[in-house]
């Protein structure tokens, strides 16, 4: 283990090829989390056509990377002006626009930036003292129990995204299986739902099913919303570099609270299912809860910058964990990279652990590594990268859509890809539109052909028999539970709105 | 008609994804025992869960008339807080995380389709024409119109990204993008 451990980092580091992506990567993350109106799963999808035939550890390092250092930018937007990115920067808000009102926006900036790439190496280091603990729970699997872990990764990504409304994720989870099986059956040779299309045959593209998915609906609400934060003075985004050291060495001066909300954001990370936002705000509420003078929190308290930003950030390594070895992905992002990931040729499951175990350690190092560069890179050109943020949002529209539509085709070379683009942005804009979750959709589509191959084996192995074994009944359990769980919170009715006496 | 078709809004994914599942469960009927046996293990539960969803949303529709939540995510994130720490919390952040006002349902609706139009104009071009004639004209037709950018800008940004793609496609990754069919019918 130490040896592929050394080993992996030594290939890592004196390859010139995975540090050149590996840099890329983190550019192309930075870039893409201070940008308003592109989302880390969006950055993702409209990747894939480009590591497309890739080699798989260049690839993966490359997405990653770019994934892992997403929210290292992010919150760039909530500390100067108020606007949080997405849900885990909301947390960092509530405390770093304050700060900035205060004439302190670089000291937030340098403690969150330096928090979160601190939060991103712990994330990493807890995935990899987890590997020896997970390795006789990962290698008792067998083809019954990976049936029933699709449906779980369903049910956990329908839980997490879908919220109160568990059914429709589920449902949505059971679309992707559903369309999993257009193509040629490989039992009987029937080409199902293809008919004379060819292009079908092999199955639905994935690369085009998830640019449709999330690409294209995200662009067309950015059409229909439109606006920018442009609005906000251009003023705020001037800080100095002083005031960023000064928020730097924040973050060794609260080296405990670190260390707590990093270890919170890694476990929250660890179980799919408990959300994205989940992290930031534990570590929010942790972070007030604990401290001898809370009445400072939500007026620009540095160490309510701190600990969102290295629990949300550190739960990325947490969540890798089942990603990888169980195929339940922590998070929908890490959905969107999971199906990346099955592009590229990297099958998650206990093979992780017995014949890929150099790219399990490639890809902590590459977290640990990529997170480094990003913190260093960020720091030095924090003063330009915020102004990435009055970046017009309908200007970006167009060249997305491109980047999706030429991303589609390139993918098979089949014009044909265009239609079923076109067909599933419909259905994927829907789900926004209504606010249903599209996650499962992607897990479903990347476990399909895995859990139909599954059940087939389970089936001939032991018969209905295989659900009575004795990880299939807590796998059976967990799903029950789960659903159970979600059936209470939907059938309960609503609380009244209970207002708190805000001093405005 | 507007309004009646907004409070049934909630159930118009659910009726559109049990239509494609019993579609795909009518068309599997047809086949072979093996190859339908997945498609049934899938989709007959999903039929099952559509029309249970269907009861959740019209309890939804109910419910929601009696019980409207008016409050600002910022209130929301402090009874969060609050919760969590067991005492009334505060968040000075002014007026900026205030919810944005609620597009009117028709000005909602002209937009979308506008935006749709201009997405399946541009494949329909691509089909027709090709990407070398439709990405410039979808480019310059978006960022003028929509974007309101100036010319200069317009032109500008266009040609840099039709330069950078089909170099990095064409050039770089030696992929031929389709050329259009009433392109190849005209040039032969």
């Amino acid at each position: 283990m130490i040896e592929i451990m050394f080993s992996s980092l030594f290939a890592m580091l004196t390859s010139g090829k995975i540090m050149g992506l590996m840099l890329i990567g983190v550019l192309c993350g930075l870039i893409v989390g201070v940008t308003p109106g592109i989302g880390g799963r969006l950055s993702i999808a409209l990747a894939i056509p480009f590591v497309f035939g890739m080699e798989m550890i260049p690839g993966a390092v490359f997405l990653l990377t770019m994934h892992a250092v997403n929210g290292t930018s992010g919150q760039i937007s909530s500390i100067m002006f108020g606007v949080p990115g997405d849900g885990d920067d909301a947390a960092t808000t509530i405390d770093g626009y304050p700060m900035a009102k205060k004439g302190e926006a670089g000291r937030a900036l340098g403690a969150s930036v330096t928090a979160s790439g601190v939060g991103g190496i712990f994330g990493a280091v807890v995935f990899a003292v987890m590997i020896p603990v997970l390795e006789p729970v990962v290698l008792a699997f067998s083809p019954a129990e990976f049936f029933l872990l699709a449906l779980l990764g369903i049910t956990f990504i329908a839980f997490l995204a879908g919220g109160g409304h568990i059914f429709r994720g589920i449902i949505v989870g059971l679309l992707g299986l559903m369309l999993a099986t257009i193509g040629m059956d490989p039992y009987t040779g029937t080409p199902r739902y293809a008919g004379d299309l060819l292009f079908l045959w092999d199955g639905l593209s994935l690369v085009t099913a998830v640019l449709a998915l999330f690409a294209i609906p995200e662009m067309i609400a950015l059409a229909v919303r439109g606006g920018s934060i442009a609005a906000v003075s251009q003023e705020a985004a001037k800080f100095s570099y002083r005031q960023l050291f000064q928020g730097v060495m924040e973050v060794p001066r609260h080296w405990w609270l670190v260390l707590r909300t990093s270890a919170i954001g890694a476990v929250v990370g660890m179980i799919p299912g408990l959300g994205s936002n989940t992290a930031a705000w534990f570590c929010y509420g942790h972070a007030v809860q604990s401290s001898k003078t809370p009445e400072r929190f939500g007026h620009g308290a540095v160490e309510g910058v701190i600990a969102p930003e290295c629990g949300s950030n550190s739960r990325e390594g947490g969540s890798l964990l089942p990603t990888l070895f169980f195929g339940i992905p922590g998070s929908s992002g890490m959905a969107v990279l999971m199906g990346a990931f099955i592009i590229l040729g990297i099958q998650p499951g206990p093979t992780m652990m017995t014949d890929n175990l150099p790219l399990v350690w490639t890809l902590i190092w590459a977290l640990v590594v990529g997170n480094l560069i990003a913190v260093f890179f960020l720091l030095f050109i924090m003063r330009w990268a915020a102004m990435l943020t009055f970046v017009n949002g309908a200007m970006l529209v167009p060249f997305i859509i491109v980047l999706a539509v030429v991303g589609a085709y390139v993918n098979e070379g089949q014009w044909q890809n265009l239609l079923i683009l076109v067909a599933i942005s419909v259905i994927g804009y829907g789900l926004l539109r209504f606010n249903w979750p599209r996650a499962p959709f992607v897990i479903g589509l990347v476990l399909g052909r895995i859990s139909e191959e599954s059940l087939h084996k389970a089936l001939g192995l032991w018969g209905l028999e295989f659900f009575l074994r004795p990880l299939s009944l807590v796998l059976v359990a967990l799903i029950v539970a789960t659903i159970a769980f979600a059936v209470y919170r939907n059938l309960r009715p609503p609380k009244a709105p209970q207002h708190l006496s805000v001093a405005r | 008609m507007m309004p009646s078709i907004a409070r049934y809004s909630n159930s118009i994914m659910t009726l559109l994804l049990l239509a494609i599942f019993v579609t795909m469960i009518a068309i599997s009927s047809r086949y072979p025992a093996g190859a339908r046996f997945m498609t049934f293990v899938v989709g007959i539960p999903a039929i099952a869960l559509c029309l249970l969803q269907l009861v959740l949303d019209a309890r939804e529709r109910r419910l929601s008339s009696k019980v409207a939540d008016h409050r600002s995510d910022i209130e929301k994130a402090e009874e969060q807080v609050a919760r969590l720490v067991g005492h009334k919390v505060h968040f000075d952040v002014g007026h900026l995380l205030l919810p944005e006002s609620d597009l009117d349902p028709r000005e909602q609706v002209r937009r979308e389709l506008i935006a749709w139009g201009y997405f399946l104009a541009f494949i329909a071009g691509i089909i027709l024409f090709g990407f070398h004639l439709a990405v410039p004209v979808f480019l310059i037709a978006f960022l003028r119109l929509r974007a309101q950018a100036s010319w200069r800008m317009t032109l500008g940004l266009t040609a840099i990204a039709c330069t950078v793609l089909f170099v990095a496609f064409e050039k770089v990754l030696r992929v031929s993008l389709h050329t259009g069919f009433i392109t190849d019918y005209f040039l032969g």
